[in-house]
């Protein structure tokens, strides 16, 4: 711990403390009488205003690693498979508004808290709301780990730990930071990351106005930062002998991969446990309008943040600092580091760490909620206490995060094998798609059928990566939790689709399309 | 597949809201489409030029996106306030012939 800056590290030690104690005074805002409901520890209470949505959703869907791999992938590639990340947070907003209100309602008419829940009730299939939970525990689990990536990335460059051989040692804080994340959840659930967002967000919105007014012209303004962005990436790689990245796509292939990454990205949004957690957490229905309407102000700063890559790329000092340590996703603290005064990055630092706190907590809750919900209360005990189901699910969240903490500190390797799942996780959830999002506007698809179309976008979306992730490297990227080559999520949910509608009109053929269905139509709107 | 015209077939509420203003409900459904459109249309900003400042159009366009897209949603959420209290006010009995 020799070459550690005492003011960053004092400034981020205390900001941590500081969100540790709203961590858990939090159990005690907003308290109901009755809080041994699954309804309150898992959302909230479903009580959020606009206000706290606007920021538990802008802390929930804009996770750590968002900030750390959005700008490396820029550093590394430019905009294809990095600034992609814009025009994909600016389609995700009208894109939620056809879906997620008509969600918001009939969770609310029924009282459901997964996505799962509503698949379990319209079609009236116990296997495929399994289907469903299972693979939203499954795409969760890496995206909780990668969360700590993004913490590694801050303590590697603040130089904490990193001198030690001993694993425990090396990663001590980093399991400090974690266990305090998973206490706070178990006690006070979803009404700590809704408050911690305060504070997350409003450090995240400090950093970046400051990053963007202060250290364009430190590098030599913005039209240097281009131009040196362009030279880059239009010189050739020694490793490919390729171009090194793409600086505006004007081919055709480059122009597709852009739109179909956003798209595919956008879509797998829609159906990520932890969205729709956030979503169900709010008290109106039009409170998730207004919020569509009011996150893209998170978009814009998301788009500074990208183009911080660029900033990094024309700081000498700091291209060679990630080039020595082979590790782009270090762009950016080491941007801070070198250019900001040491106060000041100890105060990006810790937003970059809170920022990994509000996601991982929500996302746990979230997979707590699908385990408990489906597989416990549907499969292993029916008929369970609210209490029990409660207890149950908070013991989940905590086996959740400690599980992903010992992924990444004990597995060697985690942090890359972490990165591939999270990558293959966005592929997976996409293809729950067509039974929670198409299932909101018709019954038609059969069960059956729905669950067909699923196995065979999961296989073939997962072969698609196998084949060429042994071929070509990948920039997995991800933000809101989804990753570079989504046109395979694309093409496999296409197949998904083509499937599920075909045997859907086999099925409902050859048994009928009555089926049973415990939503009504006006419970939609 | 906009809000208010999102069960025209099977919600009677909606479906009058729809019929009785089939203007508003269009425009709500184009604003929608448009703004995604316009994003993922890519060759139609995948330029260097014309600069805007120091910034290439590619990257100005995509950042002057985010704030267009809040007000235009904005907008969409006005218009669909309007189609639901304007349905109010003509009454049931606009909902009820429809049905």
């Amino acid at each position: 711990m020799s070459n550690v800056n005492a003011v960053t590290f004092t400034i981020v030690v205390v900001l941590f403390l500081l969100v540790t104690l709203i961590g858990f005074a939090a159990a005690r805002w907003r308290r109901a009488e009755d809080m041994m409901h699954l309804n309150e520890w898992g959302l909230g209470g479903r009580g959020f205003g606009t206000f706290v949505g606007w920021f538990l959703l802008g802390g929930d869907l804009y996770t750590a690693y968002t900030f750390i791999a959005v700008p490396a992938a820029v550093f590394g590639a430019g905009a294809v498979t990095g600034f992609f990340a814009v025009s994909y947070t600016i389609i995700v907003f009208p894109i939620a508004l056809i879906f997620l209100p008509r969600l918001w309602s009939i969770a609310r008419a029924h009282n459901y808290v997964t996505p799962a829940d509503f698949v379990r009730g319209r079609f009236g299939s116990r296997s495929l709301a399994l289907a469903i939970a299972f693979t939203g525990i499954l795409a969760l689990m890496p995206y909780i780990a990668l969360q700590l990536v993004g913490i590694q990335a801050v303590l590697t460059v603040m130089g904490v730990g990193t001198s030690s051989g001993n694993t425990f040692v090396k990663d001590l804080p980093l399991f400090i930071a974690f266990l305090v994340l998973a206490v706070f959840t178990y006690v006070s659930g979803l009404r700590a990351p809704a408050l911690i967002a305060f504070v997350k967000d409003t450090l995240v919105y400090l950093m970046i106005i400051v990053a963007v007014l202060y250290l364009p012209a430190k590098v030599g303004g913005w039209g240097h930062i281009f131009s040196t962005a362009e030279a880059h990436l239009k010189s050739t790689s020694p490793v490919t002998h390729k171009p090194t990245g793409v600086f505006i796509p004007v081919t055709g292939n480059s122009q597709l991969a852009f739109s179909t990454l956003a798209l595919g990205s956008a879509l797998a949004l829609m159906v990520y446990p932890h969205s729709v957690t956030g979503v169900l957490s709010t008290k109106r229905r039009a409170i998730i309008k207004r919020n569509m309407a009011l996150l893209p102000i998170y978009s814009i700063m998301l788009g500074f943040i990208a183009l911080l890559g660029y900033v990094a790329l024309t700081d000498p000092t700091t291209a060679a600092n990630v080039k020595k340590a082979n590790n782009a996703q270090l762009a950016v603290p080491y941007l801070f580091q070198h250019l900001f005064p040491s106060w000041f990055t100890g105060v990006a630092f810790a937003a970059i760490v809170i920022g990994a706190l509000v996601p991982a907590a929500i996302m746990s809750i979230a997979s707590a909620n699908l385990f408990t919900r489906n597989i416990y209360r549907e499969y292993l005990n029916p008929g369970c206490s609210p209490a029990n189901e409660l207890q149950v699910a908070k013991l989940a969240a905590l086996a959740v995060l400690l599980g992903a903490l010992g992924f990444i500190v004990w597995l060697p390797g985690a942090q890359k094998f972490a990165i591939t799942l999270q990558l293959l996780g966005g592929i997976w959830i996409i293809q729950t798609l067509p039974a929670v999002l198409i299932g909101l506007y018709t019954r038609w698809l059969h069960p059956v059928a729905l669950l067909v179309g699923w196995a065979v976008g999961i296989v073939s979306g997962t072969a698609m990566v196998a084949a060429k992730a042994f071929a070509s490297p990948i920039y997995p990227l991800d933000i809101f939790g989804v990753i570079a080559p989504s046109y395979d999520a694309i093409s496999a949910l296409a197949l998904n689709l083509v499937i599920s509608v075909a045997l859907s009109f086999v099925f409902n053929a050859a048994f009928g399309s009555a089926r049973a269905d415990a939503t009504a139509v006006t419970d939609y709107v | 597949m906009t809000q208010p015209s999102d069960t025209p077939k099977t919600s009677g509420g909606s479906r009058s809201a729809i019929a009785a203003h089939p203007v508003i409900s269009a425009v709500i459904a184009i604003l929608i489409f448009a703004s995604i459109f316009f994003s993922l249309y890519v060759p139609l900003y995948a330029r260097a030029t014309p600069m805007v400042g120091d910034f290439p159009f590619f990257y100005f366009y995509l950042l002057v996106y985010m704030p267009v897209v809040g007000i235009v949603l904005g907008f969409v959420l006005f218009l669909q306030h309007r189609l639901r209290t304007r349905a109010d006010t003509d009454g049931p009995g606009s909902g009820e012939v429809t049905r």
